[in-house]
């Protein structure tokens, strides 16, 4: 790759001076520009798949400021002078995934996670297809992962007492054209594995769903294709792992990598100082900062943002499959990082649309602009006309963490010999997590056992985890005999999804002790309908501060500071 | 000037004038309304809602009122008066908490049962 | 069990509707809170009752009224109970949780009062961060009048509803600062007299044709954006202001609860959003009455309790084969209740609710069957947020002709 030609063409394109070069692993670009997006797109001029190296793009904006992270409030000793076999920076699907697999050996294993829950960054707020795999054109580490991991879902979400449906995905084709160039995914579909996929024709996708009628000529179907609650599976993959004897802390940011002879030795958090005889990088949009505090900085994280939108399954014109338009000679040009969003039926029989792409270089910043929602319905209701507007019941925003090359990094660190890099984790991680987890597990274990430390098995693992209660699915014989055992499942609290009071209590007593409303909201729901906690917010604040045996205004909403209330009245 | 009776919802709209004699008020649906502008010019009246903390299990807060008007300028008065009481047992909704508060004839009453 | 009538909802339309169905029929009221009143309960304000007690209560005083009459009936109440399944057989068989187990109930009427809920952040389409502070009214009233606390120091509050500007009072007076009221209309939503007693009263600002077009905060609100809209109500780009607070309460609308009136088939009217009914409450599915803010959402409870009459006193009785006639209207009207007159049930009051959909003054409403006049009023103003009631008497009227307009023209 002849980097001096592509800084060239750089400055001939976007009249940006960059200087590039490259050491073992890295092609470092250097400069200034204060346009992020042509930063993103001339970062990506310079990835050479080829010679395995990754891009660092070091051009500085000059545009925008960006935020100091988030970090929580909390300052205190709790973790100080532990010692811990393996610590997972980062509590998202990866890093519970990860920390319950090495549940199986007998491992101190320690999670670190900033957020007060678990889930809380792209994890939490993407769509939860899981994916065929049918839009990854090549051989790669995501594609190995994606078609293994999809295959794996009925039996982890059997394990973890996690709602899992394959109901598949019609991708629609709108021009005979299209259609006819659509044989190019069987073969793919055949050399990749992904079982089942075939092209079906307008009457037969015409009745699977009406709401295309007027425009499809025909569909690939890919029946593989599956749906998840990605906070559900991450809270039981984390739930899990606690159960078997991992810790996760909470509220807990790594500040900074102690490192020598290239060893991390210690781990500095708001929580204390402590050491790990092995890190696992699971820091999603932060793992090449938390790389560069271990010295092993050689990739770069592009945050990107997407917005979905969530419409009330009970109203009208609603598709009742996951659907997408296929994308057309044109729109294959204009979007070359997203698959475009879709359709998609969610596990709890919501309808949800999205999500969009955006580069974006504030790495946290999960707010939404009415363009993000104009863009993501407008473009999905091309699909299904009959949508209306006023389905939307909510949007929200999450950033995923591409690396320049788009593939997965997951892998020991060349130079740091204690750390493993889980980065670039975009989507399909959530579909890939159940397999690469395991590879991640192993990987920790070999480099333990080099590094002389016994590795036995955990006799007392567990895969197993008890799905919650949840009354409006029981019959109405079962609901009785439960409500006979304990009233509370027969109190109803959150009128629009049905949630009981039971209910609520079991989602703040969980396993990770998370005891907050936006952590009850997505352990059962309460507060996700039509009203959106509108009327259950004050009752679930009331039962948190019961439950927890604390005032009313130590409740807080989500991470700490999210005070619900500041203070009783008459004392202000 | 203008000025919009809250003694009902009806929310007549008043058009009060000062004459040499008193005042004459016009708009006014009912007999309410005048007395209502004549009191705003010359001592605004307000009923007041509020509520008092409780060491009532189940009750943190109990609603009260005023069982009459008091001067508007006193409300923010009244309001410390009730941050000052905690109900300590259950009553009967009406039951008067204070008597005669902030130096006027008005009581404050409960205004929800707890029986 | 079997009942004539089960009410569903125990706030006023229930308690008005239960209470009155109890005269001639066996009644079963089935109450989702563990208490009945409904919002009442939180109401703690005072002007409720004026037109039916001549007295300003507060609501809970409001209802309790209710509820000590409902005791001296045979109503048979259950609490904390809520109602899953509804099939329709012979006759109506309910199914509900409650903390005793799930139970069934057999009934030939069901009334419908459950109220209505308050329009969210998302319904409205705020933009912006996902941080703590920001309640729908109903919610914030919950918390200060209920629980007890208060949700913040600085409040901005969008739209001028009615809950909106009685908690722009009370949060005052409880000592936070409300640094204004929003609204994206050119006119209030509230009625005049609380822009009067809960603003003016205590020099709380109100900004028309603005509204809050982001929400800025980590974990809690921290700003909002607020920006002028066009007469669209399009926010005009260059007019975006930052205003500091650290709650924002949202009183920009309600909406009847219709959930059970959905699986029951029952058709909605797209201007109240609450069901289409007669004069007597029923909807057009037979033997399903919808009373109170789940007919259509009203500003003053005397008219909620007075619709729960309505319902309660036809459900209790038999009913003959209807006759439905439309009832069109022309003019300027946001909503008309009710739509349709069934002609074979006493003509002679019909209770008619209406909104006029912008500010109107000098109108003449004029009721006419086949052609024929029947009816007139004058309204010196009409204003969308107040609503208006007349009684009409269609008995002199040929309504063989099928043909009932009620027009509203200036005159």
């Amino acid at each position: 790759m002849n980097l001096a030609k592509i800084a060239n063409g750089v400055y001939k394109k976007y009249g940006v001076k960059v200087q590039a070069t490259q050491d073992e692993r890295s092609i470092i670009v250097t400069g200034e520009c204060d346009d992020w997006g042509k930063i993103v797109e001339i970062g990506k001029l310079f990835v050479d798949k080829k010679s395995g190296k990754y891009v660092v793009n070091d051009i500085r904006f000059t545009g925008g400021e960006d935020r100091p992270p988030l970090l929580p409030a909390v300052c205190d000793d709790k973790l100080e002078g532990t010692e811990w076999d393996v610590v997972i920076i980062g509590g998202g699907i990866s890093g519970c995934s990860v920390a319950r697999e090495l549940c199986k050996y007998n491992l101190k294993v320690l999670v670190c996670e900033k957020h007060s829950d678990v889930a809380h960054g792209a994890s939490g707020a993407n769509d939860g297809m899981v994916h065929a795999g049918i839009d990854i054109k090549h051989k790669c580490k995501k594609l190995h992962y994606v078609t293994r991991g999809n295959a794996m879902y009925e039996s982890v979400c059997r394990n973890l007492g996690v709602e899992f449906e394959r109901a598949g995905q019609y991708v629609i084709f709108t021009s005979r054209l299209i259609k006819f160039l659509a044989r190019t995914y069987l073969i793919r579909a055949k050399k990749h594995n992904i079982p089942d996929v075939e092209i079906i024709g307008k009457k037969e996708i015409c009745a699977i769903e009406p709401t295309v009628k007027d425009f499809a000529v025909g569909a690939l179907k890919i029946p593989s294709t599956g749906a998840v609650s990605p906070y559900k599976l991450t809270i039981a993959y984390a739930e899990n792992a606690v159960q078997n004897g991992a810790t996760i802390s909470l509220d807990t940011a790594v500040l900074s990598l102690e490192h020598t002879d290239s060893q991390i030795t210690g781990i500095t958090t708001n929580r204390g100082k402590f050491t790990a005889k092995c890190v696992i990088n699971c820091a999603g949009v932060f793992a090449d900062k938390i790389a560069q505090m271990a010295g092993d900085r050689y990739y770069s994280i592009h945050p990107r943002k997407g917005v979905d939108l969530l419409l009330d399954p009970k109203s009208d014109g609603l598709p009742s499959n996951a659907i997408s338009l296929s994308p057309t000679l044109k729109t294959l040009k204009e979007h070359k990082n997203t698959k475009g969003g879709g359709i998609i039926k969610t596990v709890d029989g919501n309808i949800l649309l999205g999500p969009n792409a955006h580069e974006t270089y504030l790495r946290e910043d999960t707010s939404t602009a009415s363009c993000d929602i104009d863009e993501v319905f407008n473009k999905q209701q091309r699909c299904c006309p009959s949508m209306k507007r006023a389905a939307i019941i909510a949007y929200f925003a999450g950033v995923r963490a591409p690396s320049y090359e788009e593939d997965f990094i997951i892998e020991r660190s060349a130079k740091v010999r204690n750390l493993i890099h889980v980065a670039g984790i975009q989507s399909p991680g959530l579909t890939a997590a159940p397999a690469f987890s395991l590879d991640v597990a192993e990987m920790a274990k070999d480099m333990l056992q080099s590094l002389g430390v016994q590795i036995t098995e955990n006799p007392n693992f567990d895969p197993h985890r008890n799905a919650p209660i949840r009354c409006k699915s029981l019959s109405d014989e079962q609901r009785d005999e439960l409500i006979k055992r304990n009233s509370d499942f027969g109190k109803m609290i959150c009128r629009c999804e049905q949630i009981s009071l039971g209910e609520i209590k079991q989602a703040i007593n969980n396993p990770l002790k998370v005891a907050t409303v936006d952590g009850v909201k997505r352990r059962v729901r309460a507060g996700m309908g039509r009203c959106q906690g509108g009327f259950c917010m004050p009752l679930v604040v009331k039962t948190i501060a019961e439950e927890l045996g604390v005032d009313y205004c130590d409740v807080q909403k989500g991470d700490d500071g999210s005070y619900v209330a500041i203070g009783n009245i008459k004392e202000i | 000037m203008d000025m919009v009776c809250i003694v009902c919802p009806n929310g007549c709209r008043l058009q009060v004038d000062k004459t040499d004699g008193g005042v004459t008020v016009q708009g006014a649906r009912c007999k309410r309304g005048e007395n209502f502008a004549i009191s705003e010019l010359t001592c605004p009246m307000r009923s007041v809602t509020s509520s008092v903390r409780t060491t009532v299990d189940g009750y943190p807060v109990v609603s009260v009122r005023t069982d009459g008007e008091i001067p508007k300028d006193k409300m923010f008065e009244f309001i410390r008066e009730l941050s000052k009481f905690t109900l300590d047992k259950r009553v009967p909704i009406g039951t008067v908490l204070i008597e005669k508060v902030c130096g006027t004839d008005i009581n404050v009453i409960t205004t929800s049962e707890m029986l | 069990m079997k009942y004539d009538v089960v009410v569903i909802g125990g706030g006023p339309a229930g308690l008005a509707a239960a209470i009155r169905a109890s005269k001639n029929a066996s009644v079963l009221l089935i109450e989702r809170e563990a208490r009945l009143g409904g919002i009442l309960k939180q109401c703690i304000h005072d002007g409720f009752g004026v037109v039916r007690f001549g007295e300003k209560l507060s609501g809970p005083e409001y209802a309790d009224r209710f509820i000590k009459e409902l005791r001296d009936t045979n109503v048979t109440v259950s609490l904390f109970s809520f109602v899953t399944n509804i099939v329709k057989n012979d006759c109506y068989k309910l199914t509900y949780v409650c903390a005793d187990g799930v139970k069934t109930v057999e009934c030939d009427k069901i009334i419908l009062s459950t109220g209505c809920r308050e329009r969210t952040r998302n319904g409205i389409f705020i933009q912006g961060d996902r941080c703590a502070g920001i309640y729908t009214a109903g919610a914030a009233q919950n918390l200060v009048n209920i629980l007890g606390i208060m949700p913040g120091r600085k409040v901005v509050i969008l739209g001028s509803g009615d809950i909106g500007l009685i908690m722009a009072r009370r949060l005052t007076l409880e000592g936070a600062t409300v640094e204004g009221v929003y609204e994206a209309k050119s006119t209030p939503s509230g009625l005049t007299r609380n822009i009067h007693q809960c603003l003016h009263d205590f020099n709380i600002p109100l900004h028309l044709s603005t509204t809050v077009t982001r929400v800025i905060g980590k974990n809690r609100l921290e700003q909002v954006e607020v920006s002028q809209v066009d007469e669209k109500m399009r926010p005009i780009s260059g007019t975006e202001r930052i205003v500091d607070c650290d709650t924002l309460v949202l009183a920009v609308g309600l909406i009847p609860e219709n959930e059970l009136a959905k699986d029951l088939s029952v058709k909605i009217d797209p201007k109240t959003k609450g069901a289409i009914v007669d004069q007597n409450c029923q909807t057009l599915t037979d033997n399903v009455y919808a009373c109170g803010n789940a007919l259509h959402v009203n500003d003053l409870v005397d008219y909620v309790s007075e619709s729960g009459e309505t319902a309660g006193e036809d459900a209790s009785k038999p009913c003959g084969k209807r006759k439905l006639v439309p009832v069109k209207v022309k003019g300027k009207f946001l909503y008309m209740v009710p739509q349709m007159l069934d002609v074979n049930a006493d003509v002679s009051k019909v209770i008619t609710y209406f909104r006029a959909s912008e500010e109107l003054s000098k109108q003449k409403l004029t009721v006419t069957v086949g052609g024929k006049e029947i009816f007139s009023k004058r309204f010196a103003k009409l204003l969308p947020p107040e609503m208006e009631r007349v009684v009409i008497d269609y008995s002199a009227a040929d309504l063989a002709s099928e043909q009932i307009l009620i027009e509203l023209k200036e005159g």
